[in-house]
């Protein structure tokens, strides 16, 4: 048995072309899903209440149904009853972008919430109309709140494009496997992919960590004036070692 | 832009007879969901999660490499990986569903550790010391004092993580296991009526995650409510 690295980068040219497939995949879906997300998360604390069931039966119908399902859905019965044709390629990302905005309306609605009350009333009393005060107080805490969770979905994400293989979009993984298939040497061509997602991969998980570590604290300009705070309100490692 | 003339000549009344083989393709994947979740999130899971805790280096950094290589590996790749490269190196070939348990196993004890692992050290060192204090032993400290808080805190994750068990059987379909997307596939190319088949796999797919919600849902209501 023996491991031969040479074989992958003799076909080193057409793993790139499904690496490429792959990253195009994980573009078009978060455009989709960045933006759908958004408009899921509008409709799904607007005040009509049609508009908040649509966005809730959404929310639960792409969260719960399995991604290879939809993708399927798409690729063979959207063709049919729309009487066009679509790509596996733009059916299945755009299908795990509407998917993933399913996801982000939910992150986007948790930031949201999680603005304190009394920034929403400040905003009112100071009789903001409703475009500055969503433009200039609630967004800008609530997306700061929204990054960290959004960049860790993005990982889920780029693991979900290799389901677009099949329905045979030759991603990544698909061109593994078919190389794996023409030369009977799967171990060489497979293990070399998984190393390769896992360079893609984990970094974003690192990189969505250390945003939650780094957006938990506060930021430049709120340390800025955090002189003005009483400075008993903030514990000191004192306090915090006297308690039990 | 909407076919209406190709919805017209839809015709569900086949979905009648092929009923049965869709729902044993969906037992499939439920048998396959409850083996991830028993064998992987409850037992492997638990075991990782204890050996990523371990004070000894030796254990706890290769648990942390695999916790970590396998959350940032697709599950798709997992299985194609443990079926065809695995047999390679050990010789042993195993059926579709063997190598598919097995590596959803792993994916889904890699994510359940860190869930573990959150619950437990969400634990104050204070409680393990009050236990201590207390004069109790190994088990009644886990079992009457740590356990009761950490699940507590694990099972809201552990519903999406169930959820995302069941959602992740249908991608080991790639295997040739015989699963409800096999089965609507095989269905679909011999009835050639994709959108009638298709269509019936997914409400059969949805309907089964949201149970799955529904039940985690009541079922973290009423621990609130007992342990409260």
């Amino acid at each position: 048995m023996s491991f031969d690295l040479g074989l992958v980068l003799r076909n080193g040219g057409t793993l790139l072309d499904g690496a490429l497939v792959t990253l195009a995949i994980a573009l078009v879906g978060a455009l989709v899903a960045v933006f759908g997300g958004a408009l899921i998360c509008a409709a799904r604390i607007s005040k009509n209440a049609v508009l908040r069931s649509i966005a809730r039966g959404y929310i639960l119908f792409f969260r719960v149904t399995p991604e290879v399902v939809l993708i399927f859905w798409a690729y063979y019965c959207v063709p049919l009853i729309f009487a066009t044709k679509v790509s596996g390629f733009w059916a299945g990302s755009v299908v795990l972008g509407l998917i993933g905005a399913a996801f982000l309306a939910e992150i986007y609605r948790a930031g949201i919430e999680s603005v304190p009350r009394g920034q929403v009333e400040a905003a009112h009393a100071l009789g903001l109309p409703s475009l500055p005060k969503w433009g200039f107080v609630i967004l800008p805490q609530a997306l700061r709140l929204s990054i960290a969770p959004l960049v860790n979905y993005f990982s889920e994400f780029l693991k979900n494009t290799t389901l677009l293989s099949a329905i045979g979009v030759a991603d990544l993984s698909l061109q593994a496997y078919l190389l794996g298939g023409q030369t009977y040497r799967y171990i060489e061509f497979l293990s070399a992919i998984a190393v390769v997602y896992f360079f893609m991969i984990f970094p974003v998980i690192l990189f969505a960590r250390r945003l939650e570590v780094r957006l938990g604290r506060p930021g430049k300009r709120e340390r800025s004036r955090s002189g003005l705070l009483p400075k008993l309100s903030r514990p000191t490692p004192q306090s915090r070692l006297a308690n039990p | 832009m909407i076919d209406y003339d190709f919805l017209r000549s839809l015709d569900f009344s086949i979905v009648w007879k092929y009923l049965p083989v869709l729902i044993a393709g969906l037992g499939t994947n439920i048998l396959l969901t409850a083996i991830g979740f028993i064998c992987g999130g409850v037992v492997v899971g638990t075991l990782l999660a204890l050996a990523n805790l371990s004070p000894n280096r030796f254990i706890s950094w290769p648990a942390w490499i695999f916790v970590e290589f396998w959350r940032s590996t697709p599950l798709l790749v997992q299985a194609i990986w443990v079926h065809f490269a695995v047999p390679g190196i050990t010789g042993i070939s195993m059926t579709p569903f063997q190598s598919g348990s097995i590596a959803l196993i792993f994916n889904v004890a890699a994510y359940c550790s860190e869930i573990i692992r959150g619950g437990i050290g969400a634990i104050g060192k204070g409680q393990f010391e009050a236990a201590k204090s207390l004069g109790l032993r190994f088990y009644p400290t886990w079992r009457l004092v740590i356990l009761p808080q950490a699940v507590k805190l694990m099972l809201p994750p552990l519903v999406g993580t169930t959820i995302s068990i069941f959602k992740a059987t249908t991608i080991l379909s790639v295997l040739a296991i015989d699963d409800l997307m096999r089965t609507a596939s095989r269905l679909s190319s011999s009835t050639f009526q994709p959108v009638e088949i298709y269509t019936t796999a997914a409400v059969l797919a949805f309907i089964v995650g949201a149970a799955i919600t529904f039940a985690g849902y009541a079922a973290e209501k009423r621990l609130k409510r007992g342990m409260a």
